[in-house]
């Protein structure tokens, strides 16, 4: 820990954080935005991928009329393939939450 | 018979196991340390068991053999609302350690106001969602049983409210565990021997609503216990307690006794099932009706950004250790019901062809548990019967109780904390406050249920997500990710998104409109009550000159990654 010569010594980003200086509510600051960036991102690949899915069959009939093995295509589409979707969507969003809260952890620890 | 006996087999195993569980809690004294042994996957199946109710299990099989495709985006909402909860909500709620809504209400605004309007809006969904269970209850027990359908619901009201009141399934990890599968199973393993036996999807003309569904060879049985409204599609000529009647092409009819329709009939469909026949029922999205977009989007937005103010769900969440274990959960319930809800669309197809008697009785609600006694007559049927009644049973009960517990802890707890009423009560008295709580936070939603018979479960726990998500979604939301958040902000916004919502609920309920626009707007609300709560909230927030104090701290609370050692430093400094 480097003490500066004319005064006392610099907190570290642990104490600025447990002591809620405003030092501390920047590296906070941080974390947050950079958590919400990574939730708005999931929901845009959910909402872009699935939300947009109504329009697409309401924009393209044609598509409704397509049976491939039997089943209509729309029904097909919304039983079988999207709920592995969401699942892929929630896991890549779980390893990047967490990797976010990890570089939190290291940088205020380690400074 | 077989079906009854299942129906005590699952209920005793519950009770086993919540006896076990009980005792292995007792053992390991700490909650904390007893939490740690249980792995993410045991709690996103207790997770999924506590969720997935009736609506699931018998509810959207039955709305889709009704309304047809457009259905598909219920099951698809209710498992993309854990993606919400997992984006927005789980960790930061795991971290900050409140374990109902209204108390992070209290603790994150710092008001008692604000803990007293969750608390209503806690007993307002919950009333909402109970309904259905105990419709549910009504139309397995009558179907297992065959009393009638207010049998069931008084019930399996009594039942629950006294293991909930007793102290009995209540909150172990494992029984929730147990009913997710015992309700996974009874609805796959019929479903899996419904396409293998029948090579895949048979008649597909009907099933996918080329055409009307018509009467199978031997004719079609329907029973009208009372006089029910129908419509005849096609001309048609039929017998009525034995005599011999005909309807006209697109007549009405009032009917009651046992209709008999010869082979190849076009079945008459019950009042309010009009919408979907022919070719529309294959279609998830159309320019009108219960298809039309705007309805769509406003089912997506309440199942999605309603799941997480679920007043049952979220306490579930509190059994994993940390945040990123709630977030490890959140992925796996995401996977279970994904699981889960592949297979109600098969009852759904089926039944337009093997229990089209459902139409003319309107009951399609029944279809999961009529399907396998309607494929094959004989002891196969009534076996796979029992196992979708133990899978129903399984789905009412363990909702029901989570839901009570809710109700009944919001009833006797926050209503009184609310109000300022001293802390400091002997554990005793509290638990026969609780009890009694239980009892009476039962009456109601069974009042209700009982003259509910004709409304579709999924409709009702439709409401109960609309509601949810114009009132403890923005709550959650800007809780958990705006500092500017303030206690009058948070009860306006409630206040404002759940009148909106009660508003077109009402209106629906009383004047029942077409489904027009104005119709879709009324009947699925969220789409218009959302951002109505959102922006009440932010701007009336924005605009009181009142701040809660110690915002930063609840932020690194909500926040703030675990092992940092924060709470040594700040008792040292």
């Amino acid at each position: 820990m480097s003490t500066p010569p004319g005064g006392r010594r610099a907190r570290t980003p642990r104490e600025e954080l447990a002591e809620g200086t405003p030092h501390g509510d920047v590296y906070l600051g941080r974390l947050i935005r950079a958590q919400l960036r990574l939730s708005l991102l999931g929901l845009c690949a959910f909402g872009g991928l699935v939300g947009s899915l109504p329009l697409v069959f309401l924009l393209f009939p044609s598509l409704q009329d397509l049976e491939p093995l039997g089943v209509p295509l729309p029904v097909l589409v919304l039983v079988v393939p999207l709920f592995p979707l969401i699942v892929v969507i929630g896991l890549l969003y779980q390893r990047r939450a967490d990797a976010l809260d990890e570089a939190f952890r290291d940088v205020v620890s380690h400074e | 018979m077989i079906a009854a006996m299942a129906v005590v087999a699952v209920a005793a195993g519950a009770i086993g196991l919540g006896v076990w569980g009980v005792r292995l809690a007792r053992t390991t004294s700490d909650l904390y340390v007893a939490s740690r042994a249980i792995t993410p996957w045991w709690n996103a199946a207790a997770i999924s068991g506590e969720y997935l109710s009736a609506a699931s299990f018998l509810g959207v099989a039955g709305l889709g053999m009704k309304l047809g495709a457009s259905v598909l985006w219920l099951p698809l909402g209710f498992a993309a609302g854990y993606l919400a909860l997992l984006f927005f909500v789980a960790a930061p709620l795991r971290r900050f350690g409140s374990y109902t809504i209204p108390d992070f209400a209290e603790a994150r605004l710092g008001s008692p106001r604000v803990r007293l309007v969750a608390a209503a809006v806690v007993l307002t969904i919950g009333g909402f969602y109970l309904v259905p269970q105990l419709k549910g209850a009504g139309l397995t027990i009558g179907s297992v049983a065959g009393t009638p359908y207010w049998v069931g619901v008084v019930a399996v009201a009594a039942l629950v409210a006294l293991t909930v009141a007793l102290g009995g399934m209540r909150g172990v990890t494992y029984v929730q565990a147990y009913q997710y599968w015992v309700k996974t199973f009874g609805i796959a393993l019929p479903a899996c021997l419904l396409l293998i036996y029948l090579g895949g999807l048979p008649e597909r003309a009907a099933l996918f609503g080329q055409e009307l569904p018509r009467a199978p060879a031997g004719g079609l049985v329907a029973k009208l216990d009372s006089a029910q409204q129908v419509e005849f599609p096609e001309a048609a000529r039929f017998t009525l307690d034995g005599r011999a009647q005909r309807a006209a092409a697109g007549s009405e009819r009032t009917l009651e006794g046992r209709l008999v329709l010869p082979a190849g009939t076009v079945v008459p469909v019950s009042e309010g099932t009009d919408a979907e026949r022919g070719e529309d029922w294959a279609r998830p999205v159309e320019r009108t009706g219960t298809a039309s977009p705007v309805f769509v989007y406003s089912l997506l937005l309440a199942t999605f950004l309603g799941t997480m103010g679920l007043p049952h769900i979220l306490v579930r969440f509190y059994t994993n250790p940390d945040g990123p274990a709630a977030r490890r959960t959140t992925v796996r319930v995401l996977g279970l019901l994904g699981l889960f809800y592949l297979f109600p669309a098969v009852y759904a197809a089926l039944g337009r062809v093997l229990t089209p008697q459902l139409y003319v009785e309107g009951q399609t609600d029944a279809v999961v548990l009529e399907l396998p006694e309607a494929a094959w007559p004989g002891l196969g049927g009534e076996l796979l019967g029992a196992l979708v009644a133990a899978g129903a049973f399984a789905a009412f009960t363990s909702t029901s109780s989570g839901l009570l517990v809710s109700i009944a802890g919001t009833l006797s707890h926050d209503v009184r904390r609310g109000r300022g009423a001293p802390a400091g009560e002997q554990p005793v008295e509290r638990m026969r406050r609780f009890r009694w709580a239980a009892v009476a936070g039962m009456i109601v939603p069974a009042l209700i249920a009982l003259s509910a018979r004709g409304l579709d479960i999924s409709v009702l726990v439709g409401w109960a997500f609309a509601l949810a998500a114009s009132t403890f979604c923005p709550l959650f939301l800007l809780g958990i990710w705006w500092r500017g958040l303030t206690a009058r902000g948070a009860v306006a916004g409630m206040a404002a998104g759940g009148l909106v919502a009660s508003i077109g609920i009402v209106a629906t309920l009383v004047a029942d409109p077409d489904p027009t626009v104005l119709g879709a707007l009324l009947a699925q609300p969220a789409v218009l009550s959302v951002p109505v709560a959102f922006l009440t909230m932010v701007g009336v927030s924005v605009a009181d000159p009142e701040r809660p104090r110690s915002t930063e701290e609840t932020m690194l609370a909500l926040h703030g990654p675990e092992g940092l050692g924060l709470e040594a430093l700040r008792v040292r400094g």
